[in-house]
């Protein structure tokens, strides 16, 4: 096998890496071994994340609602059975969108849930 | 249709509640208080953005814990040297400073984050009535706990129409 020397290939690898890494603090930034660990972590706080952020804005949203709810003589538990006894099967997402930006409709939703 | 002109200028910025604390339990009033400091409350909450308001609670001084806490409830701290231990029963710490049992109730009960310090900021406890932010609050709010009228509530009519009940069961 003819000599080979590594320069050109290592470079290309490290040269990703460190783009990678942009806007990381210190050596992360800028020293291809420091940024190599830094990006570890990263990648697997943001594959970790991916699936808790699902979960996360569930949460976010029925606190939301439940704010919205106790604003008109409720609660987010009362709220829900009301709207699944009704038959209403708008999602939470859509619920907290409301709650901020339609109110009149979220009124709507909560007079319709407290119907028998 | 979703639009923001449902939006007023209270929906974005920071009210000031005013809560009186005559007659109220410590703890069930330091919950409300907690959050509405947080702004959890409000249908825009987000945890990144401190959306909690102003609460001025006035008659600290006056405020009620059940049982026997007044001489039994120690708040303690430790002042980092060797038997450093501090303990104060609440009734000496309610004469110290009328406001502390209040302010540390609220204070155990917010999120313990960066945000803290700055929700506490926004609380203004008074032992009286006298408070000097007469000009910034927007809404008062009950507390809580139910007051209930005391017997000099009563005027004298109600009192003497009131039905007589103990000598009609005192013939059985």
């Amino acid at each position: 096998v003819p000599r080979v020397k590594r320069g050109v290939t290592k470079h290309a690898r490290h040269k990703k890496i460190l783009k990678a890494a942009k806007g990381y603090q210190a050596s992360s930034g800028r020293n291809y071994k420091w940024a190599k660990e830094a990006l570890m972590h990263a990648w697997s706080h943001a594959y970790r994340h991916r699936r808790q952020r699902k979960g996360d804005f569930r949460r976010l949203w029925i606190i939301r609602i439940g704010a919205a709810c106790r604003q008109h003589d409720t609660n987010y538990s009362q709220f829900m059975h009301g709207l699944t006894a009704a038959g209403i099967e708008i999602d939470r997402k859509m619920l907290a969108d409301m709650a901020v930006r339609d109110p009149a409709a979220f009124e709507r939703l909560v007079a319709l849930a407290k119907t028998d | 249709m979703a639009s923001k002109l449902s939006h007023s200028i209270g929906t974005h910025t920071r009210l000031w509640y005013l809560i009186d604390a005559r007659h109220q339990v410590v703890g069930r009033l330091a919950s409300m208080v907690a959050l509405l400091l947080q702004g959890k409350n409000k249908p825009i909450y987000h945890p990144s953005v401190d959306t909690g308001d102003h609460v001025v609670v006035i008659n600290t001084g006056h405020a009620v814990l059940t049982g026997s806490k007044w001489d039994k409830k120690l708040y303690r701290h430790h002042t980092g040297y060797p038997g450093g231990l501090k303990e104060i029963v609440a009734k000496q710490l309610h004469q110290k400073n009328p406001t502390m049992i209040l302010r540390r109730a609220i204070n155990g009960m917010l999120p313990k984050n960066l945000q803290r310090k700055h929700r506490m900021r926004r609380l203004h406890l008074y032992p009286d009535s006298a408070h000097s932010h007469a000009l910034n609050i927007t809404h008062q709010l009950p507390g809580p706990c139910p007051v209930f009228k005391t017997l000099s509530d009563y005027s004298s009519e109600e009192i003497t129409s009131f039905p007589d009940i103990v000598t009609r069961i005192s013939h059985l």
